[in-house]
C-alpha cells in the first residue's frame, strides 16, 4: 500500500497541465431534465405534501418536472466560465432560474477556486439535486431533502482533491450569502435572507467500499411574515443561526448499490431540531434497477414521519431512464412531517390543543435524461 | 480488496462472455515517466487522478465496454451517470475521445503524458503495453 502511495505521489508531482479544465476557446453544452407526474392518495381531499407542497390528490407534473442546461466556456486554459439555467415549477408557475454562474480557476491539478453563484453543498446529493439521472429515485427522500430550501448562494469556494492508494479524497470549503430566497412554510412563500453562509465537506472515494461524505454548513437566517405584523410578530427570524450536518455513504459496484444519509438541522430558538436519515438498497437486473428505501424524520417533541419507498427503474437508452415509485408515508405523535399544514390549521390545532397525524400513498412515474 | 476486485472482474468477464470478447491493452508512451497500476488507471479515466491524460474511445464499442467494466466496474449507463454527477457539479469533464484504435495508438505514441486502451491486435511498436485485460 505504501509503495503504491509513493508512486501515486511521484506521478502526481510530475503532472504538468491541468487536463480537466476546458482549454481556451473550448466550450461544452450539457443538458438534463425530468418529466414526471406524482399523486398523493389516502389523505383527505386537498391535502398536499412535498418540498413545495406540490404533491396532492391530482396527478401533477410540477413537483418533479424540470429542465436544465449548462454551458461551460474556457476563457483561458485555467479559467473557465460555467452557467446553468433550470426551468422549474414553483407554486403553479414555471420559472427560469439562473442556478449557477461562476468562474473557476484551476490553480493546480488538485486545487480549484470558484467564485460567483454556486450550488450550496449541504446534502449528499445537493450539487446534482436537479439531475435525477444521477440518483435512483424520482423523489429524493423528502424527509431530508425538504429541510434546506435554498439551492444556491453567491460566494466563493475551493475544492482540493487528490488521488490516494485506496481511491481519492476531496475537501471543499465555501462562504457567501443568499439573499431574497423564497421559503415555503404553512402553504405560503416567504422571503428569507441567508447571511454569513459558510460550510465545508470532506469526501472519501474508495475503490471497493463506495464513497463517504461528511458535511457541515451554517447560516444566519432572516425571515419576515408580513401578515403577522398586526400581532407584532412579523420578524420571525432575525439573525438566527441555522446549522446543518450531513453524513452519507454511497456504494455502487455494478449490480448492488446502496446509499444512506443522516442529517441534523439545528435552528437556534424555539424551532425544533430535526433529525433524519434514510437507507436505500438496490439491485440491477440487466436494464432494470429495483430499490427499496426506509426514511425517518424526527422533530424534537413534535412527532415523527416514517416512509417506505419501492422503486423500479428501466434504462431505455444509456442516457434516458424510466422510473416508477411507490412511497408510503405515516406520521405519528402529532407530527406533520412533510405534509403541508396551513397557518390557519396550525393556529386552530394550537388553540384546541389537538394535533392530528397524516398518512398517504405517493405514486410517481417519470423519465430522467441527460444529454 | 484484491479478492473483491478479482471477483468483480470475474463477474464482468462472465457477463462479457455473451458478447464478442476482445482482449484490451492499456498503452502508454515509451517515454512515460510512470507505470500506473490498474487502480490508478481507473482513477485516471474517472477524472480523479490527473497525472496522465486519458485518451478515451469515441462512442461505445466492445473494447470500451470491456475496459470500463473490468477496470472501473461501470457499464455504459453507470459511467454516464457518474460523469453527469461531475459535469453538472462543475467538478470534471470526461476524457477527450478519439475514433478507433489506430487514432488512440497514434495519439499515445506522440504524447508522453497520455494513456489509452485499445484492442490488443491494434498495438504497434510505437507504444508500450502497461497490461492487458484478457
Amino acid at each position: 500500500m505504501f509503495r503504491l502511495n509513493a508512486i501515486g505521489l511521484a506521478v502526481a508531482c510530475l503532472a504538468a497541465s491541468p487536463a480537466f479544465a476546458l482549454s481556451q476557446g473550448e466550450y461544452r453544452f450539457n443538458g438534463f431534465g425530468t418529466l414526471g407526474i406524482t399523486h398523493l392518495g389516502g389523505e383527505e381531499e386537498g391535502r398536499s405534501y412535498g418540498i413545495h407542497g406540490q404533491t396532492n390528490d391530482s396527478w401533477r407534473g410540477d413537483e418533479l418536472s424540470k429542465l436544465g442546461g449548462q454551458f461551460q466556456y474556457g476563457l483561458s486554459d485555467r479559467l473557465n466560465l460555467t452557467t446553468q439555467v433550470t426551468v422549474k415549477a414553483e407554486q403553479d408557475t414555471w420559472k427560469a432560474n439562473l442556478e449557477w454562474a461562476y468562474l473557476s480557476f484551476q490553480a493546480t491539478d488538485r486545487l480549484t477556486l470558484r467564485a460567483g453563484r454556486l450550488r450550496i453543498p449541504v446534502y449528499m446529493y445537493s450539487e446534482t439535486l436537479d439531475v435525477g439521472f444521477t440518483y435512483p429515485w424520482l423523489r429524493l427522500p423528502d424527509e431530508i431533502y425538504h429541510q434546506v430550501q435554498i439551492s444556491n448562494y453567491e460566494g466563493v469556494d475551493f475544492i482540493y482533491s487528490m488521488p490516494v492508494s485506496y481511491g481519492s479524497v476531496s475537501v471543499q470549503a465555501f462562504g457567501g450569502q443568499a439573499e431574497d430566497r423564497e421559503q415555503f412554510a404553512y402553504d405560503q412563500m416567504f422571503d428569507m435572507d441567508y447571511k454569513k453562509v459558510v460550510g465545508a465537506n470532506i469526501k472519501l472515494d474508495t475503490h471497493g467500499y463506495g464513497s463517504f461524505r461528511l458535511a457541515y454548513s451554517e447560516a444566519s437566517l432572516n425571515m419576515t411574515m408580513p401578515h403577522l405584523a398586526p400581532l407584532g410578530m412579523a420578524d420571525v427570524a432575525n439573525d438566527v443561526k441555522g446549522k446543518f450536518t450531513s453524513i452519507g455513504h454511497q456504494y455502487d459496484q455494478g449490480s448492488w448499490l446502496a446509499a444512506s444519509e443522516a442529517t441534523r438541522l439545528v435552528v437556534e430558538g424555539p424551532t425544533p431540531t430535526k433529525d433524519a436519515f434514510y437507507l436505500m438498497g438496490g439491485h440491477r437486473f440487466g436494464d432494470f434497477l429495483g430499490h427499496v428505501t426506509y426514511a425517518q424524520l424526527d422533530e424534537e417533541n413534535s412527532g415523527r414521519q416514517v416512509s417506505w419507498t419501492y422503486g423500479l427503474n428501466y434504462s431505455l437508452t444509456s442516457n434516458v431512464v424510466l422510473k416508477g415509485e411507490y412511497k408510503r408515508v405515516d406520521t405519528s405523535d402529532g407530527g406533520q412531517g412533510v405534509f403541508v399544514q396551513s397557518g390557519g390549521e396550525y393556529i386552530s390545532d394550537l388553540l384546541a390543543g389537538t394535533s392530528r397525524t397524516f398518512d398517504g400513498d405517493i405514486i410517481s412515474v417519470g423519465l430522467d435524461f441527460v444529454f | 480488496m484484491k479478492i473483491f476486485a478479482r471477483s468483480i472482474s470475474i463477474i464482468a468477464l462472465t457477463l462479457g462472455a455473451f458478447s464478442v470478447q476482445a482482449e484490451v491493452a492499456v498503452i502508454t508512451n515509451h517515454a512515460a515517466a510512470a507505470a500506473p497500476t490498474q487502480a490508478e488507471v481507473a482513477n485516471i479515466f474517472l477524472g480523479k487522478d490527473k497525472s496522465l491524460t486519458g485518451i478515451d474511445q469515441e462512442g461505445w464499442n466492445p473494447v470500451k465496454e470491456h475496459f470500463y467494466t473490468t477496470v472501473t466496474s461501470k457499464n455504459e449507463s453507470q459511467l454516464k451517470s457518474y460523469w453527469s454527477g461531475l459535469i453538472f457539479t462543475g467538478k470534471g469533464q470526461p476524457p477527450a475521445s478519439l475514433a478507433g484504435d489506430a487514432a488512440v495508438v497514434a495519439q499515445v505514441a506522440s504524447d508522453p503524458n497520455t494513456i489509452g486502451y485499445v484492442d490488443s491486435a491494434a498495438v504497434t511498436d510505437a507504444v508500450k503495453v502497461l497490461f492487458t485485460l484478457p
